[in-house]
C-alpha cells in the first residue's frame, strides 16, 4: 500500500529539439473541423505538458497501453491506481511487465517502466483501491481514463465523478473516458458527468456472465460447464463450508476440476478440462494485446483532443468488432432520465430551521411541480423516513417529529425515492 | 484425520501436477481461448518483415511479438532522428538519436517475449527490389508489412508480391496525423475457422434417419409429464413439421402468416404453461424456413471450386477440400447438404435425452466425415493432407470463408469505382483518396512544406477524374475535410494513431497467419478526428 | 482543455460534499420502500441501518405449505442490480425446488436476472414456489419424484417434515408458524 512519487529529470531540459515534431503538427495549426476556440501554439502545449494532470484507473491490459500513449503524446503528470499484482497470464499483453515482475504491484512496476522509457514524465502510482481515495483526491485531476475489467469498480468511479459535479464549480466536472475489451471486440466512450450519458445509463446493455439454472446444475447437467458449476456452486460450499474458492490457487482449481470430471463421467458428458474449469470459475474473458492497443489508443486520443481542443472529441461511444473484418460503430448513447446516477432530478429547497420531517414530507407531497406520493427520505447512511417495510417504517417513524435541521446540516443532501419518481430526487436543503 | 488430510493434500498436488497447464500455456491463456493451440502454432511459425521502425511499425510489431510470432525482421536504413526518439516507445529516448533505428528498436521489442526472434536489417528496400537475391529474400517471409512507403517503392513491392499467388500477403499502412488507412494485398485467403456466431443448420427440415425415428417414436399423449417437459426442441420441431406437411401438401410454412401459425401450433402443444422446451422450440422454429441444405454463402463459395487438374498451387489443400465439398453435396450416397454439424447448442432437456441426441449427431457427423474423406481420396488420390485439417474443414463446413483480393492500388486505378464510392461512402472514400494524393505527391518529390489543401485537392481531382459530373455538396465537404486534415499533418506519425493502427493491423495479421476469424477485404479507413473507421474498395463481386 | 468550463481556478474547491450513497444503495432504498407485501410475507432487518442484509419470512395461507413459516436470507452487494441478490433458505425444508443446503431454484435469481427486476419480483417469485412447487425442474430430486409419483404421500411427507420430523434418515427443521 505504498504511495510513492518518483520523478526523473526535469521536464524542460529533457524536451530535446523536435521531440514533439509529430504531435506538434496537430498543435501548431487547426484542421478544417477544429473548433474555433482552439488556440494553436505554445499555450496549448504548455497546458498539456506542464499543467494538465491526468488519472489512469487500472494498470492492466488497457492501463499499460494508456500510460505509454499518454507519456508519448506529452502528458507529463500522470497518476495511476491499481490494486492488483502481476500474474504470468498478464504477460501476453501487459507489455510493461516481464517474468521477473510476477507478484509485484502493477501500478508501481508500470510507473517505473514508463518513467525510465519516456524521460521527463512523472507517473505517480498508487497500489490500492479506488475506494481508498476521497473526493479531494479526484478533484485534483483534469481528466480520468478508466481501463478496468470490473463492472463494480467502473460503477463506483462513474458515480464518484458524477457526484463530484458542483454546479457552482466548473472545475469539478471531470471528463471520464472509459475503455473495455473482450477478445477481438471493444469499446471506448467519453462521459461528461451530468452532461452526457454515464456508465450507469447503459448498465442494462452490458453482457452479464452466463449463469445456468441451478436445477440444471443439480439434476440435468448437459454441458461440461454445468458439471463445473456443480463443483463450484454446490459441492464446494457443501464440503468446505464457509471457506471461499481461491481461483488463483491451483489446488482449489484442481479440486473443482476433479469433482467436475467425476460428475461429467457419471453423466457421459465430454469436455471438462483444466482450462475450461478455470475459465468458468474465474469468468475469464479472452484478452489480446492488439484489441487493447486499439481501445487504449482511442481513449488516449479522446483525452488528448479534450485536453488540447485540437479536434472534436468523441460524442460519445465507439464500439469495435474485429472478428469479421473491421466493423465499428460511432454513436451517441443517450442519457437516461431514470438513471440512478446521473438522471433523476435535483432540487434546492429552503425551509425553516423549525420544520419537522413530517412537515417537509407534507410539503413535498403537496407541491404541484413534483407530485411525489409516499416519499421515503435518506441522507447518506441515515434513514430519515421510510414508508416500508413495516419494521423500517416503525424504526424511522420517531424522526417525523424531529426537526430536519437536527438530522441534516445546512446545504446537506436528502435522497428521496417514491413510486411516482423515475428513480430518485436529490434535495439540497438550506435553512432560513 | 491427520492421515486423511495428508492424503488429500498428496492427492491434490498429484492432480495439479498431472493437469495444471505449463508456464507457456499459462502465459498465453487469454489468447489460446480465442485461437487455440492450432492458431498459436501458426503464429509461432510465422516470419514477418516490416519495412521500417516507425512508431506505427513498432506498434504493430509489439502486438505480434507479445502473442508470440516466430520471427520478425525490421528493414530500416535510417538513423534515429530526434523526432523518432520522441514518438516511438521502442526507442531509448534521446539516447537512440544518431544510432540505426532498426537496431535500436529490435532489442526493445524482443524483450517483450523471449521466444520471439528479431533481426535488424539496415539495407535499402529499393536496392533489395533491384536484385534477384533481394527479391527472393523478401518473398521468403510469410507476411510483409509496409508503413508510409513512398508510392513508387510501394508499387514495386506490391508488384513483386502480387506476381505469384504463392508469395506472402502484403499489408500496406498509410497514416498522416489523425488520418490513416490500411490494405491487405492477397490473392486468396481461406478461412476454415471463421468463428462465426451464427448457428449451423441442424438439418431439421430433412432429418437423418435416426433422428426421424426418434421423433416418430414419441407420442405426446403417452409420455409422462416430466418427459413431456423435456422433449428436446429439435424433436418437437421435426414432429410439428411432419404434422404441418400433412395438412399443407407436403410443404413447410412459407408466408409470414403461415410461419406465425406454425409457431402457434408448436406452443399449443404445451401441457403446462411453463414447459420451457416448447417455448424454446417456438423460438427456434425459424430454423424450419431459414435453414437450407447449403447456405447461400457456401453456395457462392462452391462456385469457386474447380476440378483437380486446374487447381491453383497456393492454398492447394483448401481448394481440394472445396472441390470435395462440392462433390459431397451432390453425391448420391450423401445427405444432399453440407456435412452435419457435430456441436449442438444447449437445450432445455434432461441429461439422458441431451446425451442421446448429441450422440446421434456425433455418429451421423462421423459417418458423413468418412464419406467426405472417401470422396477426397477418390478425387485427389495423390494429395497428402493432414487429417486434422480435413476434420477441421468438415466440422466448419457451414462457416467457411474465401477472400479473393486484388492488387494494391487497383481501386485507385478505377475512376468509376472511386467516383461511385465517393457518392455512397463520401467521407470514407474521401479520406482514402486524400492519403493516396499525399503519397503520390511525396513520390514525385514534393517537400512536406509544399503540401497544402490546394495541392492535395488538385491531386485528388486527378485521381478521381475531373471530367465527371460535378460532385455534390456532401462529397465536396468530405474531400475538403480530408485534404485539410492531411495537409495539417503531412508527416505526422502521432503516437495515438500509431497505437490505434498498431492494434488494428496486428489483429488483421493474426487473422491472416492463423487463418482464423475473417480479415478485411478492401481498405480500412480510419479518422481519429471523428473517431470512426470504415471499409471501402472491396473488389467487385 | 475543451471549453466546457472556464479555465480559471475557483478559490474554494472544497465546497460542499454530497453524502456518499452508492447507486446500489439508493436502488435498494427504492426497492424496499416501495415494497407492497401481502400479509403472508415479512421482512426483518437484524441491523436496521444495513439495508443490504435482511431476512424474508413467508407464511403461505394456502397450498401444501400452509401453516409453515419459511425464512430466506437476502444478501445484496454493491453491484446490485447488475448482479441479483443472493438468496438462501435458512431452514432445512422438504421442497422440490429447494435443496437441503438452502439453495433455491428460481430462474430470476440466476439465469433470468435483469437489472429491471426488483426485490418485489424476487419475493413474489419465492412465494409462488410454495403455492405451486414445480416438480419438472427440481433441485430436490427425491421430493420431486415423490410429488409426481404419489401426491398424497408427498403431502404427508411435507406435513411430517414441517413439524420437524425425519424422512429417510434426514431430519428437517420445524417450520410451523405456531412454533416460531
Amino acid at each position: 500500500m505504498a504511495e510513492s512519487t518518483m520523478a526523473n529529470g526535469n521536464a524542460n531540459t529533457s524536451d530535446w529539439q523536435d521531440r514533439y515534431y509529430h504531435v506538434d503538427q496537430v498543435l501548431d495549426r487547426p484542421g478544417p473541423r477544429t473548433d474555433p476556440s482552439f488556440a494553436a501554439g505554445e499555450g496549448v502545449k504548455d497546458f498539456l505538458r506542464n499543467k494538465c494532470k491526468i488519472l489512469v484507473i487500472g494498470a492492466g491490459g488497457l492501463g499499460c497501453e494508456i500510460l505509454a500513449n499518454l507519456a508519448l503524446t506529452g502528458f507529463k503528470d500522470i497518476h495511476v491506481i491499481d490494486m492488483d499484482t502481476i500474474d504470468i497470464s498478464n504477460l501476453n499483453r501487459q507489455f510493461l511487465f516481464r517474468p521477473k515482475d510476477v507478484g509485484k504491484p502493477k501500478a508501481i512496476v508500470a510507473a517505473e517502466f514508463i518513467m525510465k522509457r519516456v524521460p521527463g514524465v512523472k507517473v505517480t502510482p498508487y497500489y490500492g483501491k479506488i475506494q481508498d481515495k476521497d473526493d479531494d483526491y479526484y478533484l485534483q485531476f483534469n481528466l480520468v481514463i478508466c481501463g478496468l475489467d470490473s463492472v463494480e469498480a467502473r460503477r463506483w468511479m462513474n458515480a464518484t465523478l458524477v457526484n463530484l459535479v458542483d454546479p457552482e464549480n466548473p472545475e469539478s466536472l471531470k471528463p471520464l473516458i472509459d475503455g473495455g475489451t473482450e477478445g477481438f471486440k471493444g469499446q471506448a466512450r467519453v462521459i461528461l458527468p451530468t452532461i452526457s450519458s454515464c456508465y450507469e445509463c447503459s448498465l442494462d446493455m452490458l453482457n452479464k456472465p452466463t449463469a445456468f439454472p441451478i436445477c440444471t446444475i443439480a439434476n440435468t447437467p448437459r454441458l461440461p460447464e454445468h458439471c463445473i458449476e456443480w463443483a463450484s456452486v454446490l459441492e464446494w460450499p457443501r464440503v468446505h463450508g464457509d471457506k471461499k474458492v481461491d481461483t488463483d490457487d491451483p489446488e482449489h482449481i484442481g479440486w473443482l476440476f476433479q469433482v467436475a470430471s467425476k460428475r461429467a463421467r457419471e453423466f457421459n458428458i465430454e469436455g471438462v478440462t483444466w482450462s475450461l474449469t478455470q475459465g468458468v470459475v474465474k469468468n475469464i474473458i479472452p484478452a489480446i494485446a492488439s484489441t487493447n492497443a486499439i481501445i487504449a489508443a482511442s481513449c488516449c486520443n479522446e483525452a488528448f483532443k479534450i485536453a488540447t481542443s485540437s479536434a472534436a472529441y468523441l460524442d460519445n461511444y465507439f464500439m469495435l468488432i474485429g472478428t469479421d473484418g473491421v466493423y465499428s460503430y460511432t454513436f451517441q448513447y443517450e442519457k437516461r432520465d431514470d438513471c440512478p446516477v446521473c438522471g433523476g432530478e435535483s432540487m434546492d429547497i429552503s425551509i425553516s430551521k423549525e420544520w419537522t420531517v413530517e412537515r417537509l414530507i407534507d410539503t413535498l407531497t403537496e407541491r404541484q411541480d413534483i407530485q411525489i406520493k409516499k416519499p421515503s427520505l435518506s441522507s447518506g447512511d441515515m434513514h430519515i423516513y421510510f414508508q416500508a417495510p413495516p419494521q423500517l417504517e416503525q424504526a424511522t417513524r420517531p424522526n417525523l417529529e424531529k426537526k430536519v435541521s437536527e438530522l441534516v446540516k445546512d446545504g446537506g443532501e436528502i435522497t428521496v425515492t417514491a413510486t411516482t419518481l423515475p428513480f430518485s430526487l436529490s434535495l439540497r436543503v438550506t435553512f432560513t | 484425520m491427520l492421515q486423511n488430510e495428508s492424503q488429500d493434500i498428496e492427492q491434490a498436488s498429484a492432480i495439479v501436477q498431472a493437469h495444471a497447464p505449463d508456464s507457456k500455456t499459462r502465459r498465453y491463456d487469454r489468447q489460446l481461448r480465442l485461437w487455440a493451440a492450432s492458431g498459436q502454432a501458426a503464429l509461432e511459425s510465422a516470419r514477418i518483415l516490416v519495412t521500417s521502425a516507425s512508431a506505427t511499425s513498432t506498434s504493430i510489431l509489439k502486438n505480434l511479438v507479445l502473442p508470440g510470432i516466430g520471427h520478425f525482421t525490421i528493414l530500416d536504413p535510417t538513423v534515429t532522428a530526434p523526432a523518432d526518439a520522441g514518438n516511438n516507445f521502442f526507442l531509448n529516448g534521446f539516447d537512440s538519436v544518431g544510432k540505426p533505428r532498426a537496431a535500436e528498436a529490435v532489442p526493445l521489442l524482443r524483450e517483450l517475449n523471449d521466444s520471439v526472434e528479431g533481426v535488424a536489417d539496415t539495407r535499402e528496400l529499393e536496392s533489395l527490389l533491384d536484385s534477384d537475391m533481394g527479391r527472393e529474400w523478401i518473398k521468403s517471409f510469410s507476411l510483409v508489412i509496409a508503413h508510409n512507403l513512398s508510392a513508387k517503392t510501394l508499387d514495386r513491392l506490391a508488384e513483386l508480391l502480387w506476381e505469384e499467388n504463392t508469395n506472402p500477403p502484403l499489408i500496406v499502412v498509410r497514416s498522416a496525423g489523425f488520418i490513416a488507412d490500411f490494405y491487405i494485398q492477397v490473392h486468396k485467403h481461406c478461412v476454415i475457422e471463421s468463428h462465426s456466431e451464427t448457428n449451423p443448420s441442424l438439418r431439421l427440415t430433412k432429418p437423418f434417419p435416426a433422428l426421424q425415428a426418434w421423433a416418430d417414436s414419441i407420442d405426446y399423449d403417452e409420455v409422462d409429464p416430466t418427459e413431456h417437459a423435456h422433449i428436446p426442441f429439435p424433436i418437437i420441431l421435426i414432429k410439428e413439421a411432419d404434422a404441418w406437411r400433412k395438412e399443407h401438401d407436403g410443404n413447410l410454412p412459407i408466408s409470414y402468416a403461415e410461419q406465425k401459425l406454425f409457431k402457434a401450433q408448436v406452443i399449443a402443444r404445451q401441457k403446462k404453461l411453463d414447459e420451457e422446451n416448447f417455448e424454446e422450440a417456438e423460438g427456434q422454429a425459424v430454423r424450419m424456413w431459414s435453414e437450407k441444405p447449403v447456405s447461400s454463402d457456401i453456395s457462392t463459395l462452391l462456385t469457386f471450386a474447380s476440378p483437380a487438374e486446374t487447381l491453383p498451387k497456393a492454398n492447394y489443400a483448401f481448394h481440394a477440400l472445396l472441390e470435395t465439398l462440392k462433390l459431397f453435396v451432390s453425391h448420391p450416397n450423401g445427405p444432399g447438404a453440407l456435412p452435419l454439424t457435430s456441436t449442438l447448442p444447449d437445450m432445455r432437456t434432461d441429461t439422458e435425452s441431451y446425451v442421446k441426441i448429441q450422440k446421434m449427431y456425433k455418429e451421423q457427423a462421423r459417418a458423413e466425415n468418412a464419406l467426405f474423406k472417401k470422396i477426397l481420396k477418390e478425387a485427389f488420390p495423390d494429395l497428402s493432407i493432414d487429417e486434422g485439417l480435413v476434420d477441421a474443414f468438415v466440422k466448419n463446413a457451414h462457416h467457411l470463408k474465401l477472400i479473393r483480393g486484388r492488387k494494391f492500388g487497383d481501386f485507385d486505378r478505377q475512376r468509376t469505382e472511386l467516383q461511385s464510392g465517393l457518392e455512397i461512402f463520401n467521407k470514407e472514400v474521401a479520406t482514402h483518396v486524400a492519403l493516396s494524393a499525399l503519397f503520390n505527391l511525396f513520390s514525385r518529390g514534393s517537400d512536406p512544406t509544399s503540401i497544402t489543401p490546394e495541392s492535395l485537392r488538385a491531386e485528388v481531382n486527378t485521381l478521381v477524374g475531373q471530367n465527371s459530373a460535378p460532385l455534390n455538396e456532401e462529397v465536396e465537404e468530405a474531400i475538403d475535410n480530408a485534404v485539410g486534415e492531411v495537409a495539417r499533418t503531412p508527416t505526422a506519425d502521432i503516437p495515438n494513431t500509431a497505437a490505434f493502427l498498431g492494434g488494428l493491423v496486428a489483429q488483421e495479421a493474426i487473422k491472416l497467419i492463423t487463418k482464423q476469424y475473417v480479415p478485411i477485404n478492401g481498405y480500412c479507413v480510419v479518422d481519429l478526428v471523428g473517431s470512426w473507421t470504415g471499409l471501402v474498395g472491396q473488389p467487385p463481386a | 482543455m475543451i471549453s466546457l468550463w472556464s479555465m480559471k481556478k475557483k478559490e474554494d474547491a472544497a465546497a460542499k460534499k454530497k453524502p456518499k450513497t452508492s447507486a446500489a444503495q439508493i436502488r435498494v432504498q427504492k426497492d424496499l420502500t416501495e415494497l407492497d407485501l401481502p400479509s403472508t410475507m415479512k421482512t426483518y432487518f437484524p441491523d436496521p441501518q444495513n439495508l443490504l442484509s435482511f431476512t424474508l419470512t413467508i407464511t403461505p395461507d394456502e397450498g401444501m405449505y400452509k401453516d409453515g413459516a419459511y425464512n430466506f436470507s437476502f444478501e445484496i452487494n454493491n453491484n446490485y442490480p447488475h448482479e441479483p441478490p443472493k438468496v438462501k433458505c435458512t431452514q432445512v425444508i422438504y421442497h422440490p425446488n429447494l435443496d437441503l443446503d438452502g439453495n433455491v431454484c428460481l430462474n430470476i435469481l440466476r439465469e433470468d436476472w435483469k437489472p429491471v427486476l426488483n426485490l418485489n419480483a424476487v419475493m413474489t417469485g419465492l412465494q409462488y414456489l410454495f403455492l405451486e412447487p414445480n416438480a419438472d425442474d427440481p433441485l430436490n430430486k427425491e421430493a420431486a419424484e415423490e410429488m409426481r409419483r404419489d401426491r398424497d404421500q408427498f403431502l404427508r411427507n411435507v406435513r411430517v417434515t414441517m413439524r420437524g420430523g425425519s424422512l429417510k434418515g434426514k431430519r428437517y427443521d420445524n417450520v410451523l408458524a405456531s412454533a416460531q
